[in-house]
């Protein structure tokens, strides 16, 4: 009997191996492999700094994580700078340029895909170069302007022809001019680019960084540094969420320090304090019908009931079933299947008997009372029996004019709390108790 | 028939309202489609079919938005806009007589073989009065620490610029056995329906389903994104006559008809972050009908790096039901359930996350009396005939999940062990899926799971199941699929489901799509 009930997983079952290790199986795999694992290092091109050394921490713009690790990739698509420059060198002393020299439109661009890196015109004042026709540019005399100075990878060889720069457009609503207007420098959003030599993705602004001023309530705040998503994410096309959130560089989802809503693999179990408190930030991202597909569904979710889970989950609605009433309404979901295939009491006669459910009568309802009887599971778990049965079931034993002559299933305390429930609602005392009886009294 | 006069009016005003908006400009709304066909048996833990299901669900959905015409994705504009969406639900497979209450002997109370539903359809406002003022009418849902629920009525919201918002509702919870109506998000432990056509004697526990009015209050802060909190009240009413007198002996009214409370909880939940150091979150729900709280939360996180996530939760849980539920006067006994919980995100494709909890239930695990035999409670003196426990038993468990996606490959593994003196649950799923040149779907999914039943030892069983699909995706939002499951199981024996998908999208493109079709 033993092994047809555990079948192939039978040896650990009976061992109690399983039982004894899955409490501990998930911490003891998951730290050994954060500790072991590393990142690999973003690609970008050329190095922001001589021999490939990361960019301190102070240099990165403001909200980048310590140790970081980058930009979102969804959000700014990875790039290829195939371009070699210094920054720092071109604002120091020596040339004393600023941002404006080389990117006049980061002071009036309304939008974030206005492509703000110089064109090589820009550099052709300093160069003597001449980019003014792509498809002939002259080199300069000098070394500095010489095609390879600036481009990496170029040989004399390649002609009129260099490696591409790829600067896929961030998607994302951003006004430069706006900014500028409050006096808010480069700095503040990119970083010290002027202490390092090639400005990569790094130096782009981090949604953290930006939230140090973004806290306005939106939408009647005064101000203009609203925090609402769509303040700076793009509007999600018709139909859908408040801001749009796939992209052909990944899909968004919220980083681990907002709401702590990282959408990790066991987010599905523990979303429901994210959405109890702030369901308006999960509508940022998600229309009703994201909710309505598991809470009021029609169509089994495999990911929340696995396996044969139709013929099976009896067993985990005993151990579980307040999480069963999160999505099911058991007086009408449970019940009405449960009348239809016969195992609820009142079930129609002519629906096929599915079989006894409970445990024989000796242990579930014959006295003595003991571990097993219904009694006991009802108070472990009350919302398995109003899965199946109706008032009309309990109450044939335990209303006071019942055929068990009233066995009472009140708590402890009951009478001295009852005058609560019977002013706000007497219904139920009157499905057991006559309207004259005496013993309510002590409820009126 | 006041609120089904009601419900047209405001329908027909609310689509009225949506042609005025098309016609005031170029088209911005979309229509949705989704229809599911599946046939599956259930059956009988000895095999024998019980039910054949033949199931179609076909929702449409249809919205209309920026009816104001404001600037595209102008943060600061007013906006008006408009979504419905709508359901039809049927079993084929279902005898005719299970809905037919002249036929006492196949009838089932409460069920429709083909039932539609107004799962949503309002007018919603945002950003009027210079930003203060937001406003919904319709069917809509309220989500937050009290629950998810629906109400067809006005929701109108005050933002203020002090980091604090107002938010007041009224009108009719959705009731099942109302017109277009579920029974999803009403108080559980009444039975309740529409009792068209039943004589008076025919399941009289079968209550009629009436309208509830309802009304809400909620404060919420606003803005600050690294701490959010939201303190929430609703009351609920059943109106109409409820039968009381279930075995009818012309000694008691049979019917009690008054104005009565459905529930009145009061809720508030937090949650505050600290980038670098973790998070907090927390709720709690106290019932002025049960006179005590009935649900409480808490889970603390730590942020150990940037990859390591480890948290520790509480939950709390009592059994509530409908005010008119006998129920709530039951010896139901709370849980407590505490948990460890890690996550790590290995690499940016790579995650997993597990967690070990515990539950503690109170209830008795011993007679209570072993030496007298049945003790029976006739005295109706609440005290002297409740069961004291006597025992706190633990369950535990435990359970991890993995999931690896790279571009449009996505591969997931749960496993899971729930033990406990009710039985076990442990086994695992592997799934993955996979779109190929943007269109062809595939995807697969193979299940072992062990299920042991301590109270019903012959119930018990291995389980295992493979599922696959194919499918077509013409868009990116429209998309056709096939699917096939296989269960073997040890008690029932082979069952086998067939589900067809199609889901059509059409509506404006995303913004980037348009910016680059206009370059």
């Amino acid at each position: 009997m033993t092994s047809q009930v555990f079948g192939p997983l039978r040896p650990f079952v009976a061992l109690g191996l399983v039982r004894a290790l899955m409490p501990l199986f998930a911490l003891l795999v998951i730290v050994p492999m954060a500790l072991a694992q590393s990142e690999a290092p973003t690609v970008h091109g050329v190095a922001p700094l001589p021999d490939d050394r990361p960019v301190p921490h102070g240099l990165l713009p403001p909200g980048a994580p310590n140790p970081d690790t980058g930009p979102s990739s969804v959000i700014y698509p990875t790039q290829h700078v195939a371009i070699r420059f210094d920054h720092a060198k071109h604002l120091g002393r020596e040339i004393g340029a600023t941002c404006k020299t080389c990117h006049p439109g980061a002071t009036t661009s309304r939008r974030a895909s206005d492509r703000l890196t110089p064109g090589g015109e820009v550099c052709d004042r300093c160069h003597s170069t001449d980019h003014s026709n792509l498809a002939l540019v002259k080199s300069g005399d000098a070394a500095m302007g010489q095609c390879a100075t600036c481009h990496q990878g170029y040989r004399p060889e390649d002609g009129n022809r260099v490696a591409p720069l790829e600067l896929p457009r961030a998607n994302l609503v951003f006004d430069h001019k706006s900014h500028a207007d409050r006096n808010i420098g480069c700095a503040q959003c990119h970083g010290a680019v002027a202490e390092i030599e090639l400005a990569t993705r790094d130096q782009l602004p981090r949604m953290s960084g930006c939230l140090r001023c973004h806290q306005a309530p939106d939408p009647a705040s005064l101000g203009g540094a609203k925090s609402a998503c769509e303040t700076c994410h793009l509007a999600g096309p018709s139909g859908t969420a408040r801001i749009q959130t796939m992209f052909p560089s990944g899909t968004l989802r919220p980083p681990r320090w907002l709401h702590n809503a990282e959408h990790t693999p066991d987010f599905i179990e523990r979303h429901k304090s994210v959405a109890a408190d702030d369901s308006g930030f999960c509508a940022n991202c998600h229309k009703e019908d994201f909710c309505t597909d598991c809470h009021d569904g029609r169509t089994r979710p495999r990911d929340i009931h696995p396996n044969d889970y139709l013929n099976m989950h009896a067993i985990e609605a005993r151990m579980n079933t307040e999480r069963c009433t999160s999505c099911h309404q058991q007086q009408s979901f449970c019940l009405d299947c449960h009348l239809r295939v016969g195992v609820a009491e009142s079930s129609p006669p002519n629906a096929k008997d599915s079989g006894r459910f409970h445990p024989p009568k000796s242990i579930w309802s014959d006295p003595p009372r003991k571990p097993g009887s219904h009694g006991f599971e009802a108070e472990r778990n009350l919302n398995a029996c109003v899965s199946c049965h109706t008032e009309r079931d309990c109450v044939a034993c335990h209303g006071a004019l019942g055929v068990g002559g009233g066995f009472d299933p009140h708590t402890s305390g009951f009478v001295g709390r009852c005058a609560t429930q019977f002013n706000r609602n007497p219904r139920p005392c009157f499905v057991c108790h006559e309207p004259g009886d005496a013993v309510l009294s002590q409820c009126r | 028939m006041t609120t089904r006069f009601v419900q047209r009016a405001a329908g027909r005003a609310a689509f009225g309202a949506m042609l005025v908006g098309m016609d005031a400009r170029a088209l911005d709304g979309d229509v949705t489609a989704d229809s599911v066909a599946q046939f599956y048996d259930v059956t009988s833990p000895t095999g024998q079919v019980l039910l054949e299901r033949r199931r179609l669900t076909a929702t449409l959905g249809l919205g209309a938005y920026d009816l104001l015409g404001t600037a595209e994705g102008d943060p600061h504009a007013a906006d008006l806009s408009i979504r419905m969406r709508v359901r039809y639900d049927a079993d084929y497979g279902a005898p005719s007589a299970t809905s037919d209450p002249t036929i006492f002997g196949s009838i089932v109370p409460g069920f429709a073989p083909q039932a539609v539903d107004l799962m949503y359809f309002y007018l919603e406002g945002r950003r009027f009065g210079g930003g203060w003022l937001g406003f919904k009418l319709g069917r809509q849902y309220v989500t937050d620490v009290l629950g998810w629920w629906s109400f067809d009525g006005g929701e109108v919201s005050v933002t203020t610029p002090y980091y604090l918002k107002a938010e007041a509702y009224g009108g009719l919870e959705q009731r099942g056995g109302m017109p277009l109506s579920t029974s999803r998000f009403e108080a559980d432990g009444v039975w309740r329906g529409d009792r068209t056509g039943f004589e008076p004697l025919l399941y009289p526990e079968f209550q009629p389903a009436e309208v509830a009015p309802a009304l809400g209050v909620a404060l919420e802060s606003v803005g600050l994104t690294w701490i959010h909190g939201r303190l929430t009240y609703r009351r609920v009413y059943d109106t109409g006559p409820s039968t009381v007198s279930e075995f009818p002996d012309g000694s008691n009214p049979g019917v009690y008809d008054r104005t009565r409370i459905s529930s009145e909880r009061l809720g508030y939940a937090v949650d505050a972050n600290l980038a670098a150091i973790g998070a907090v979150k927390a709720g709690i729900v106290y019932d002025f009908y049960r006179a005590e709280i009935t649900s409480a939360y808490a889970s603390l996180d730590g942020y150990l790096g940037k990859r390591l996530t480890v948290s520790t939760d509480y939950d709390y849980y009592l059994p509530t039901f409908d005010g008119d539920s006998i129920w709530n006067f039951f010896a139901g006994e709370p849980r407590s359930d505490l948990g460890l919980r890690a996550n790590v995100d290995i690499d940016r494709r790579l995650s997993v996350a597990g967690n070990a909890h515990a539950r503690v239930s109170t209830v008795q695990t011993a007679p209570f009396d072993p030496g007298g035999g049945f003790v029976s409670s006739p005295s109706p003196n609440s005290a002297g005939g409740y069961y004291p426990t006597n025992g706190h038993p633990f369950d535990e468990g435990g359970n991890v999940s993995a999931r690896w996606h790279s571009g449009e490959t996505r591969i997931a593994a749960h496993a899971s062990g729930d033990f406990g003196s009710e039985g076990d649950r442990v086994g695992g799923d592997v799934s993955a899926e996979q779109v190929i040149e943007t269109r062809y779907m595939v995807g697969g999914r193979a299940g072992l799971w062990q299920w042991k039943d301590d109270l019903r030892p012959d119930r018990a069983a291995t389980g295992f199941q493979y599922v696959a699909n194919v499918g077509y995706r013409f868009d990116p939002r429209c998309r056709g699929s096939f699917e096939w499951e296989h269960d073997f199981n040890g008690l029932v024996g082979q069952r086998f489901r067939f589900m067809f998908l199609l889901s059509l999208d059409m509506g404006k493109l995303p913004q980037r799509t348009r910016e680059t079709a206009q370059q």
